[in-house]
């Protein structure tokens, strides 16, 4: 099966750390050699955007049930807990 | 400049030279973009805006920016170019001395103490006191943060966090007194509203592009423009708040490479010391009672700015930004909606006083950051940070 996975970045704003997550997400996906679509938006837009995702990365608060499984982002702003987070992305895309 | 010193720091922290090089240009890039924008708003808001001050009295003629547009000024004056040295060395050195508990890591939270510091040059004309304002504010903003980060971790479950945001955190002195009095109101307890269905029923104010399109037409048609010259109008407008986040995420694109290598500085020097890591009042943003006050705020601010007297401000980039209003406030209210709203009635009247004052100083200091408005523009402005207000009304006994 070779759909590629939709990955949704939600942040504030869907400009400032979702763009920095994206960077980290870009290079976590080519160092692991799987392939996804991202795209970012503002929590605001969250609940319409998620139709289509298969995994949300937020910086902010996202409510639960938006139907897709959501990974707390914040570990690549802070820097710590950052490598978890990256396997916690692969396996969720692996799936 | 700007791209200059994203270059040179990037070499600073060992960045390789191609990677620091692209990531200045790419800053470049983002002002470019970002000027275009505010032409764009000017070149189709200003003879809008002359025509309704005109046609119907209304004294609205500072035109808010948005948080957007104030960074890109922020970051583009003198002050700007050098915030991220000494900022990063101020954060660094209260670390050291025990002054603080607060790392921000964060550096786009810069802006903020750069405001600050911008505004009081213009007013003095040194970019010493500039310096000295912005690193008052850097100070200030740490200490906050240290004393909310308990009630900061406790209310959004983020162990080890704190908000080292500028504009933030100057909210608090505001906010926690205001809570206090309005905690004490008999029965407030007993009133509560829904801000999921508030969500739900309002969710169409949280579209700014398409917000902004419908408000603009319909200024342009109280300011007698034809149907056909409003709706376009109305478009670019909406064009405005889809287009500028967008230019801005390529700023910070661009400064991210150096952003990561001075956050990573900053942990190896801090040590071993137990930290708060300061970020920006984003992470607070998704909060339902925190949305729910977002999409309320938009109405209000335009209402507030209609009856308030003597205000000359018109909210229009904040329209965008609302979200990031009241995330301070949610922790002290825990949540409740009704209180949210009215202390942020009462935070949003005081910032728009403040803005509404400032507005010739941000004009001007828009004008040094390499934004300079066009002959007979109205004049601009943004949301009055309370720490920059402060040091601005003080210089300006003195010069």
């Amino acid at each position: 099966m070779d759909t590629r996975k939709r990955i949704l970045i939600v942040c504030g704003s869907g400009v400032a750390t979702s763009t920095v997550v994206a960077q980290r997400v870009r290079a976590i996906l080519d160092q692991s050699g799987l392939e996804a679509d991202l795209r970012q938006c503002a929590v605001m837009d969250a609940a319409h955007e998620a139709k289509g995702a298969d995994l949300i990365i937020a910086t902010t608060q996202v409510s639960a049930d938006l139907g897709v499984p959501v990974i707390n982002g914040i570990p690549f702003l802070i820097g710590v807990g950052a490598e978890r987070l990256a396997a916690q992305i692969v396996a969720q895309l692996k799936q | 400049m700007m791209p200059c010193v994203v270059l040179a720091l990037g070499l600073i922290f060992r960045l390789p030279f191609g990677r620091a090089f692209r990531a200045g240009l790419t800053v470049g890039f983002g002002f470019v973009g970002i000027g275009l924008i505010i032409n764009l708003i000017f070149g189709n808001m200003g003879p809008v805006m002359e025509s309704l001050i005109r046609d119907t009295g209304l004294r609205l003629a500072a035109l808010e920016v948005g948080w957007p547009a104030a960074a890109a000024v922020a970051f583009g004056t003198r002050v700007g170019a050098l915030i991220f040295a000494v900022g990063i060395l101020t954060n660094l050195a209260m670390v050291l001395l025990r002054l603080t508990r607060t790392l921000n890591v964060d550096i786009w939270n810069y802006w903020h103490w750069s405001l600050s510091g911008s505004l009081v040059m213009v007013v003095t004309g040194s970019l010493w006191f500039g310096l000295l304002a912005a690193v008052a504010h850097a100070v200030f903003t740490l200490k906050m943060a240290d004393y909310t980060a308990p009630r900061i971790q406790a209310f959004f479950g983020t162990p080890g966090i704190t908000i080292s945001q500028g504009f933030a955190m100057a909210n608090m002195p505001i906010i926690m007194p205001v809570v206090w009095l309005v905690d004490r109101i008999p029965g407030i307890d007993r009133i509560s509203a829904d801000p999921v269905a508030i969500q739900k029923r309002l969710g169409f104010l949280g579209q700014p592009a398409v917000l902004a399109t419908g408000l603009t037409v319909i200024a342009g048609l109280v300011a007698r423009q034809p149907a056909g010259t409003a709706l376009r109008l109305g478009v670019a407008m909406g064009a405005v708040f889809l287009l500028l986040p967008r230019v801005v995420a390529i700023l910070m694109e661009g400064m991210t490479p150096f952003a990561e290598a001075a956050g990573e500085f900053m942990r190896k020097r801090a040590g071993d010391r137990p930290v708060h890591i300061g970020m920006d009042c984003a992470i607070g943003v998704g909060h339902p009672t925190n949305m729910a006050a977002a999409l309320l705020m938009v109405p209000i601010s335009l209402l507030l700015a209609a009856i308030l007297p003597g205000n000359r401000l018109l909210p229009f980039g904040d329209l965008a930004g609302t979200a990031y209003f009241s995330v301070m406030i949610t922790p002290w209210t825990r949540g409740n909606l009704v209180k949210t709203m009215i202390v942020g009635i009462v935070l949003k009247a005081t910032v728009m006083y403040m803005g509404s004052d400032w507005a010739p100083l941000f004009t001007r200091a828009a004008d040094a950051a390499g934004f300079p408005l066009p002959e007979g523009a109205a004049l601009v402005t943004v949301f009055g940070n309370p720490f920059a207000w402060v040091c601005v009304r003080l210089t300006q006994l003195f010069f």
